[in-house]
């Protein structure tokens, strides 16, 4: 009996018993829609994240005060970070090429009747370079202003619509803490980060923030928040992270635990990648338990359909039909049955990923290793599953089966 | 249906389609053995139509089954057609019951599922004949069983005596030198009986070998031979049907 007269006959099985056969694939269904989407989702996680990553900045490193590998780790920030490190890297260390140190406090900031809480970060000329943002309109605040302590600065995209609706914020005064700053620039819009508007900030000269509004808070010098560095190239951050630290240990005269961290984007993505490859991985082993009870599911219904068609069995070996003859009919059939499971899974999986690729940030995309890997297990588990029914069915004794009743 | 065809290939072999040596067979094993069947010697001729007779337990199931090549001998020889079957592996003897054998059952078993003329289509399937002949032939044979207007009914449409007619043209469609009928009207009332029975006297007629399986004197008297069985053994071997009551009783 060739091949297609078998597919033909296991075809004709299936779709007389509707139901069973579309239960039967249900669990097929299941896992390998999630399967497609869990893959699907967490590749778009990651990529997500690492776009977030990219939007700080080319090969930047962060300079932040506090570690956390110390042993005597407290809740309290040590104060020791400070503008005169800033300066000292920015003239000290050759792999470098800005520094762009930042003071920033949650303050509201008014125009007119309009009252909005902001992230206003108090930073130098060099911050625009450095974390890569464009000024849109107006221009950026400039060496001098950041030396005098001008009252002016630029405005983030979405504050200013928060605050000007569609008017033009350039030369507008807004006020902070009873200071009133010179609107001089409009940033383009960079989108967020993490959940964060990075689009929804007041830049302001460090200076000003320092002396006319936070105040001095550290016996070190002007504290800073965390201070932003471009490497000269992706290859000099390692070298820029180490002349770094040891510049900082030297001047804060450090001869056992830190109290900075120098971090870089890198590191920070693969510890995001990290945990997203690990969450991918432990939804996939989940989705793979759904196929493989899937897989038994169909095994079930597959032994007990031999039992059912005990008679069938042994009418088709009467006349003729030799053990593989009988072998290969139940085997197409459960193959059939994870197949059209797992083309249907796949089908709802990837409808699954393009809409959240839609409705959500995160990039999902259908991936097609997913749908590979999707596509051998389940064709897998139709043999691996269907073997033993089949063989069953094979084995059984013409006479008793043409008896039983 | 080419009945021409039945004719030929009986003509031109010798003339015996069943020869059975010292046939035995024992199931079982050590102290619980049954010997269904004792050094059963038989021989049955192209042409013939005959009835295989005996009370429950006689072993004229197990007859029925060694003659249709689903079981083999414990002991002993058997030449269907000339070929020795009893020494074939179960593949060999699946091909030797698809080309040489047309089985009718009790119970029809006909495929719920599809048409009757899939059903009659069934045998040819195994036998790799082509799709396109496959059905003019299962078309021919349904008419030969006059059927030839209900192909596309599926067993639950059709009645009991149509059903078996459809199984009977499923039997005589791979063109087998043996129609072998077990209880063949057991489950149809006394009229569709005539039918069958009318059916397999005029296969035979046009040269098709039958030998049928019945515990009803009445069918078997529509039979030109008569073998009857008492425990495993061949106690008649050739009884005349016009004598079965007196044999019987």
């Amino acid at each position: 009996m060739d091949l297609v007269e078998s597919v033909k006959m296991a075809t004709a099985t299936l779709t007389g018993n509707r139901l069973r056969s579309a239960l039967t694939m249900l669990g097929m269904i299941i896992g390998n829609a999630s399967v497609v989407a869990m893959i699907g989702i967490g590749e778009g996680a990651q990529r997500f994240a690492a776009d977030q990553f990219k939007s700080l900045g080319p090969n930047v490193l962060f300079i932040v005060p506090g570690n956390d590998n110390a042993r005597n780790r407290t809740l309290n920030i040590p104060k020791t970070l400070v503008l005169g490190d800033a300066k000292a890297i920015a003239e000290q260390v050759p792999s470098i090429n800005d520094v762009a140190p930042q003071l920033q406090n949650q303050a509201p900031v008014v125009y007119g009747n309009k009252r909005k809480s902001t992230l206003v970060i108090g930073t130098t000329e060099r911050f625009a370079i450095v974390r890569d943002y464009n000024v849109a309109r107006g221009r950026f605040i400039t060496q001098q202003e950041v030396q005098r302590g001008t009252p002016v600065a630029v405005i983030g995209s979405k504050l200013a619509e928060t605050l000007f609706g569609t008017k033009n914020p350039l030369g507008e005064r807004v006020r902070v803490r009873g200071l009133s700053f010179k609107i001089i620039g409009l940033l383009a819009s960079k989108g967020s980060f993490l959940g964060n508007n990075q689009d929804d900030v007041l830049l302001v000269p460090l200076s000003t923030l320092s002396s006319r509004l936070t105040g001095r808070t550290s016996p070190y010098g002007v504290e800073v928040t965390f201070i932003s560095v471009s490497a000269k190239d992706k290859s000099q951050m390692a070298a820029a992270k180490t002349q770094i630290t040891n510049l900082l240990r030297l001047r804060h005269k450090i001869v056992t635990e830190d109290d900075f961290t120098v971090r870089s984007q890198d590191e920070a993505l693969s510890i995001i990648g990290a945990v997203t490859g690990a969450l991918t991985i432990m939804l996939v082993a989940i989705a793979g338990i759904s196929l493989l009870v899937g897989g038994i599911g169909i095994m079930n219904i597959m032994l007990v359909s031999v039992t059912e068609r005990t008679q069938e069995i042994g009418l088709r070996k009467a006349i003729g039909a030799t053990q593989s003859d009988i072998l290969i009919q139940f085997l197409i059939e459960s193959i059939i049955l994870s197949a059209a499971g797992g083309i249907i899974g796949i089908m709802i999986g990837a409808g699954t990923v393009v809409m959240v690729g839609v409705l959500t940030p995160l990039k999902s995309s259908v991936s097609m290793p997913a749908i590979a890997l999707a596509v051998s297990v389940s064709g897998g588990i139709g043999v691996f599953f269907g073997v033993v029914p089949a063989q069953r069915a094979a084995r059984l004794d013409p006479i008793v089966a043409l008896r039983s009743n | 249906m080419p009945s021409d065809n039945s004719h030929s290939a009986v003509s031109h072999k010798a003339a015996v389609i069943i020869r059975l040596e010292g046939v035995n067979k024992v199931y079982g094993l050590g102290e619980t053995t049954v010997n269904a069947l004792r050094d059963v010697n038989l021989t049955v001729n192209a042409g013939e139509y005959c009835a295989i007779m005996g009370a429950s337990g006689s072993g004229k199931s197990t007859m029925m089954n060694m003659i249709g090549c689903l079981d083999r001998p414990t002991t002993g020889h058997y030449y269907l057609d000339g070929e020795a079957v009893a020494e074939m592996d179960d593949s060999q003897l699946a091909h030797v019951r698809n080309r040489k054998i047309g089985f009718v059952f009790q119970q029809f078993h006909l495929l719920s599922q599809v048409s009757a003329l899939e059903n009659v289509m069934l045998p040819m399937i195994y036998a790799n004949v082509p799709a396109a002949e496959r059905k003019e032939r299962a078309i021919a044979a349904l008419q030969q069983v006059g059927l030839g207007d209900r192909l596309n009914n599926r067993p639950n449409q059709l009645s009991g005596g149509q059903q078996q007619r459809v199984a009977i043209a499923r039997a005589i469609v791979n063109r087998p030198v043996l129609l072998l009928a077990d209880e063949p009207t057991g489950a149809l009332d006394s009229k569709t009986t005539q039918e069958i029975l009318e059916i397999f006297g005029n296969l035979n007629t046009k040269g098709m070998t039958v030998v049928m399986v019945t515990h009803e004197a009445e069918v078997a008297r529509c039979t030109r031979r008569v073998i009857w069985f008492r425990d495993g053994q061949v106690i008649h071997e050739n009884l005349k049907p016009e004598d079965l009551m007196q044999a019987t009783f």
